[in-house]
């Protein structure tokens, strides 16, 4: 029963059902909160998602690392390490946009005392 | 300095004069792929070049008297560029190159005005620009025809192509025409102008649209030359004697011509009236080119050149009026004969050309047209058009009258001087052509008239002698009539000052009364304020005056203003809207691509 | 040592330049150094032009494609790259003239403005799917800081929410880009193409949506622009100008390039794209028409044109998608010119409102006449370049006899006339003696000298648009040759 569990296809049911669930939480969160802080923590999540769907469908159960040491010297066996370069990357940029919009806010809120979105209202028509 | 720059501006408004004497050959400038501009003169295009040569530099001249500074000179030269460029234009391209440099140069032009609006000014650019998009939706249904830009007559055309080719581009030059309903830009952009300005707008930009209207003739089956068969009647058969559709144009011409005398009857303003009566001639011109016959085409040339001539005169001598007394109001002036005695001549002879009354050539041109109506058997057309005709004796004589007789009505009018050099030249070397093509309108119609004809496939009109102008229903001769006018207005000219003594008797002017009443200093007496006004108990007039376009296209203006609110909603400066907005498209698009796919 | 002229440096030399700024900013050189960087790079494309009429130019590093990563530099990348380099000279030679633009002669905007070229050069001439994730994402955080440039309400406003929106639209991408991989196993563009047929159909639809949603945030497409009139009316105009100059003509490239490429059936791009383009056109156009601030209006006006050229680009004809390619060269000079005049007019004024600049005309008589001048451009009037490449367009659908994209454009461009001759008349207009201006001095004579040298470029290339054909046809058959693109990458697999 259990082993069914660990079949790939079902592990990565429950990645995907994960990692839907987290952008859905992002989404709800960008969408339905005002706090400036808040809503780059919801676009964080969004993004964690997207990660977290990439390693897990690239990746099935019983694969190690793709580093070749402590007596590992062929390349059977290891999961594809394209997919875990590529994200250690988005989200070294990811971390870099999020610091730069958290700044961002930083200096509004100082600058003028708001840090609801809504209230941000001196660009219009 | 400003001489230097005054002196370039004269040389250049002598470049159409340069171009047509020394143009020959042809030019081609590649654009792009198959594109190519081509440039040549045709005698059609030679016509109008004549006129532009004319004209251009008469309304130079009293440019040069305004402390116009060189943006204003600059801006007139392009604008003569760009005519030059659509009338040697070989192609439809350089056609619409030059019809869109003359929209935007005359617009900026425009603007230099004080007195130009808002309002009038979006007019006058939109509709203009509608127009020059209309042609270039034109142009592109042409080439998808034929496959080229090159002007020359298209080999086969059905009815239904017929109208995509000529729909748009018959509104294109009916918009610059400025027939009803689509002269909402004309009198408000001729009021407006700089003074000196209108003239030019009056006099040869309407010209343009009528030398797209004969153009748009050539391009169909058969052309002119084909006669019925070919052209419009060619496509959409014949009604009595001439072409079905030409018979809409026709009445298109006739009823323009009949509002805008009306409303010029009902003006108050000296320029708004002309801005009418011009729109009121330019729809004659209309009518004739409808009836497309040797006759008519002859008469719409000839009505052109007249045209022209009459409107430069009248523009530039009102022009001087209101430089010198600085008021544009029939009711504030009067009494102007004593003290602008050229000017007065000036407006005389034009408003003389104007009405089309013998001597003047404006009585020949409008003879042709009316003898070619008569010829095509559209005999209703002809009696709309006498109507219009008769009727604007009316604004003719409240032109001659309100300025320059009766009573002076302000301090400017009793004081103004006679206009300075710069406006008299023109005027008087204007007054000087109109009285030689009233001389010999055989002559204008051999050197003119005839050549244009024949390069069009049309039998020429010819004349006997210079003087005479003939055509199959009889002719006259323009030495004779001017002999006779002229005799009798010498004699009435000498005895009124022969007589003058005795009718200084009247004494002042304030020595009468009415209904018990002794009339003072401040009490207007000049019939040039309310003239007009009793024409609304007529019923048609009535309506024609208390009707304008500007309520639709305000209407227009407002529904679109709306529509720019509403959508404007959507640009709402809230990030989360926009996030949510592009979540929803997506999930949407999703939806229904996976539904249709039938997954 | 000779420096090999490869495509690389496009990349290389902006990067190497904005990294060693404190050097350049001890030895007072920036400004220079600026300039003559993208002279420089200019100079590189105008010399990799006749190897690339040959062929396209594959510069791989380390492994070859489909594994590694290369640059793919094809007659239309050029283009774009050549475009970009001119439009980011231009703009440096004017911030160097005019000495009112103090907050972008510093360090900061100098590393800012070269990364966003690189960053659009990368974008263009990458050949490798996530390093276009890379590329794009140092664009967008170089854009999010050049509009908060200005520590100011405005400023910092824009910036924010221009981060908010844009980290939403690298999300799509980057969620394409992972189901792209995990369907296929590829990033290289080429591979991917080539397999894409392969993937079940529900996931193509998938993906290109995301793709779609992405990339049309970025390129400002219809449902998706929301965020452009604030970001630009926040933004100075200077830099304003560089995003609809140059950013945005990156993202077009990159969303058509990808469409062209991915999608076998063009029929499919061309009912999405041309939709989008279509609406874009027609919104932007409508709404422009009440706007009473400047930057607003131009940034409505960019819209538009934006909308004109996917409309014309997802035609996908030759003779349209050359006009396309042209009119993005054209909207590019002629948006420079009106938003570096804008920059003029309303530091002058001290606003961007309509009131406040009325009658401005006759006190600037030289940034009024740039003024009307690009806007004829704009809206396609001859003899400027506008109307060549609107002309160009025009006539492809003609050709084609498909007349709905015609009555559109031509019905955009009447809307488009009536709020720019809005704005001329009132630069122009009499009457009450204009209201307390700011303190601000009129410009230096030699700030002008660019925008000169812009309207110059209008008119030429109205008057001779043949100077060009060659390039633009080649580039448009470059964009739209599916198969040649693909084989050339993957032929060159060892």
């Amino acid at each position: 029963m259990l082993d069914l569990l660990d079949s790939p296809g079902m592990v990565h049911t429950i990645y995907v059902l994960g990692s839907m669930a987290l952008f859905s939480i992002g989404l709800y969160g960008l969408l339905a909160r005002r706090h400036l802080i808040k809503i780059f923590i919801a676009i964080a999540i969004m993004e964690l998602s997207v990660y977290l769907l990439f390693i897990a469908l690239a990746t099935s159960p019983g694969e190690t690392a793709p580093i070749l040491a402590d007596g590992l010297t062929r390349f059977a066996g290891m999961a594809d390490p394209v997919p875990q370069a590529l994200t250690l990357t988005a989200i070294v940029i990811g971390m870099a946009v999020l610091a730069f919009g958290v700044t961002l806010a930083i200096h509004y809120h100082r600058l003028t005392g708001i840090r609801d979105i809504d209230a941000m209202t001196e660009l219009k028509d | 300095m400003t001489a230097l720059v005054k002196l370039l501006f004269l040389a250049a408004s002598l470049s159409p004069a340069a171009t047509l004497l020394v143009w020959d050959g042809a030019l081609a400038w590649p654009l792009f792929g198959d594109v190519t501009l081509l440039f040549d003169l045709a005698p059609l295009s030679a016509f109008f070049l004549l006129l532009v040569a004319l004209g251009a530099p008469l309304a130079a001249i009293p440019m040069l008297r305004d402390d116009a500074e060189w943006p204003t000179y600059a801006l007139y030269a392009l604008l003569l560029v760009g005519m030059q460029v659509l009338l040697l234009a070989g192609d439809f391209i350089g056609l619409f190159v030059g019809w869109e440099i003359m929209t935007w140069s005359s617009y900026l032009l425009l603007l230099r005005s004080p007195r130009t609006t808002l309002a009038t000014a979006q007019s006058y650019i939109l509709l203009n620009l509608l127009s020059a998009f209309a042609l270039l939706g034109g142009i592109l249904v042409y080439y998808s025809l034929t496959g080229g830009f090159a002007i020359q007559a298209v080999a086969d055309l059905g009815p239904w192509q017929g109208l995509a080719l000529i729909g748009p581009l018959a509104l294109a030059f009916l918009i610059k025409v400025g027939t009803v309903p689509l002269h909402l830009w004309v009198p408000c952009s001729y009021d407006e102008a700089p003074d000196t300005f209108s003239a030019v707008l009056s006099a040869l930009l309407s010209k343009m649209g009528i030398y797209g209207l004969i153009l748009l003739l050539t391009l169909l089956p058969g052309g002119l030359a084909g006669g019925l068969s070919g052209g419009l009647g060619g496509l959409y058969g014949h009604l009595l004697d001439g072409p079905a559709a030409g018979y809409v144009l026709g009445w298109i011409g006739v009823i323009t011509s009949i509002v805008a005398t009306f409303k010029a009857i009902a003006q108050e303003d000296m320029k708004r009236l002309l801005a009418y009566s011009s729109i009121a001639q330019v729809g004659y011109i209309t009518t004739a080119i409808g009836v497309g016959s040797s006759l008519a085409i002859g008469g719409a040339l000839f009505h052109a050149l007249v045209h022209t001539l009459i409107k430069l005169l009248l523009f530039t001598t009102i022009a001087g009026i209101v430089l010198r007394t600085g008021l544009r109001s029939f009711k504030d002036l009067g009494r102007l004969i004593y003290r602008m005695p050229i000017s007065f001549f000036g407006v005389l002879i034009g408003i003389i050309g104007l009405a089309g009354m013998p001597p003047l050539p404006g009585f020949a041109s409008k003879y042709l047209i009316f003898v070619s109506l008569i010829d095509a058997r559209w005999l209703l057309l002809l009696a709309a058009m006498i109507l219009s005709s008769t009727a604007a004796f009316l604004y003719c004589y409240r032109l001659i009258y309100a300025p320059f007789l009766g009573h002076a009505n302000s301090p400017q009018a009793r004081t103004a001087t006679e206009a300075p050099w710069q406006y008299l030249v023109p005027e008087v070397v204007l007054m000087g052509l109109l009285v030689a093509l009233g001389l010999f309108p055989g002559l204008g119609v051999r050197l003119f008239v005839d050549p244009v004809l024949t390069a069009l496939g049309l039998t020429p009109l010819g004349s006997p002698s210079w003087g005479e102008l003939a055509t199959p229903y009889g002719g006259y001769d323009g030495v004779v009539v001017m002999a006779v006018f002229g005799g009798a207005f010498v004699v009435v000219t000498s005895l009124f000052f022969l007589l003058r003594g005795r009718m200084r008797q009247a004494a002042s002017p304030y020595d009468l009364s009415y209904a018990g009443e002794v009339p003072d200093e401040t009490t207007p007496l000049h019939y040039g304020a309310g003239m007009g006004r009793e024409l609304r108990r007529i019923p048609l007039v009535a309506w024609i005056l208390g009707h304008s376009t500007q309520g639709l296209y305000a209407g227009l203006v407002r529904q679109t203003q709306a529509a720019a609110g509403l959508l404007a909603g959507l640009y709402s400066g809230r990030p989360q809207v926009w996030i949510l907005l592009a979540v929803l498209v997506f999930a949407a698009a999703l939806t229904v691509q996976l539904l249709a796919g039938g997954i | 040592m000779a420096l090999p002229l490869t495509p690389i440096w496009f990349i290389a030399l902006p990067l190497l330049l904005a990294f060693l700024a404190p050097l350049w900013a001890r030895l007072r050189l920036l400004l220079p150094l600026l300039f003559g960087a993208q002279v420089v790079l200019l100079a590189l494309a105008a010399a990799l032009v006749p190897a690339v009429r040959q062929a396209p130019l594959l510069e791989t590093i380390v492994i070859a494609p489909p594994l590694g990563i290369h640059l793919h530099l094809d007659a239309v990348a050029l283009l774009l790259v050549t475009l970009f380099h001119g439009a980011a000279a231009l703009l440096a030679l004017f911030v160097w003239l005019d000495e009112g633009v103090a907050h972008l002669r510093g360090p900061r905007p100098f590393v800012l403005l070269l990364l966003l070229v690189a960053g659009c050069d990368g974008m263009v001439l990458t050949g490798d799917l996530f390093n276009l994730y890379v590329f794009l994402e140092i664009a967008g955080v170089t854009a999010y800081a050049l509009s908060a440039l200005h520590r100011d309400r405005a400023g910092l406003e824009a910036g924010l929410k221009y981060v908010v929106i844009g980290s939403v639209a690298a999300v799509f991408f980057l969620f394409a880009v992972v189901l792209i991989y995990l369907q296929t196993g590829q990033l290289n563009i080429a591979a991917v193409a080539a397999d894409f047929a392969a993937i079940p159909a529900p996931m193509q639809v998938l993906i290109g949506l995301s793709l779609l949603v992405g990339l049309g945030i970025k390129a400002e497409l219809f449902p998706f622009n929301f965020w452009v009139p604030d970001i630009y009316q926040g933004s100075d105009p200077a830099v304003a100008s560089l995003f609809s100059g140059v950013l945005v003509k990156a993202f077009l490239f990159v969303l058509f390039h990808l469409a062209f490429l991915l999608l076998a059936d063009p029929r499919v791009a061309q009912v999405w794209l041309m939709g989008l383009g279509a609406a874009t056109l027609l919104v932007a156009e409508t709404v422009a028409l009440r706007q009473p601030d400047l930057r607003r209006m131009l940034a409505y006006s960019s819209l538009g044109q934006i909308g004109l050229i996917a409309l014309a680009l997802g035609f996908t004809s030759e003779a349209t998608t050359a006009g396309a390619l042209f009119h993005m060269v054209n909207h590019t000079l002629a948006k420079l010119l009106l938003f570096l005049v804008a920059g003029l007019l309303i530091r002058r004024a001290a606003s961007a409102r309509l009131e406040a600049l009325t009658g401005l005309g006759r006190q600037m008589p030289l940034a009024a006449g740039l003024f009307v001048l690009a806007s004829l451009s704009v809206l396609g009037l001859p003899p400027l370049a506008g109307f060549a490449s609107k002309l160009w367009i025009l006539t492809g659908f003609a050709e084609a006899q498909v007349f709905w994209p015609i009555a559109l454009i031509l019905f955009g461009a009447l809307l488009e006339a009536g709020y720019y001759f809005r704005w001329v008349k009132a630069l122009y207009a009499t009457g009450d003696a204009p209201v307390a201006r700011g303190p601000a001095p009129a410009p230096a004579r030699s700030a002008y000298l660019p925008l000169l040298l812009i309207a110059a470029l209008l008119l030429l290339l109205g008057a001779a648009p043949f100077l060009l054909e060659a390039d633009l046809v080649g580039a448009a058959q470059a964009l739209l040759d599916r198969a040649a693109t693909i084989e050339g990458v993957l032929g060159a697999q060892p």
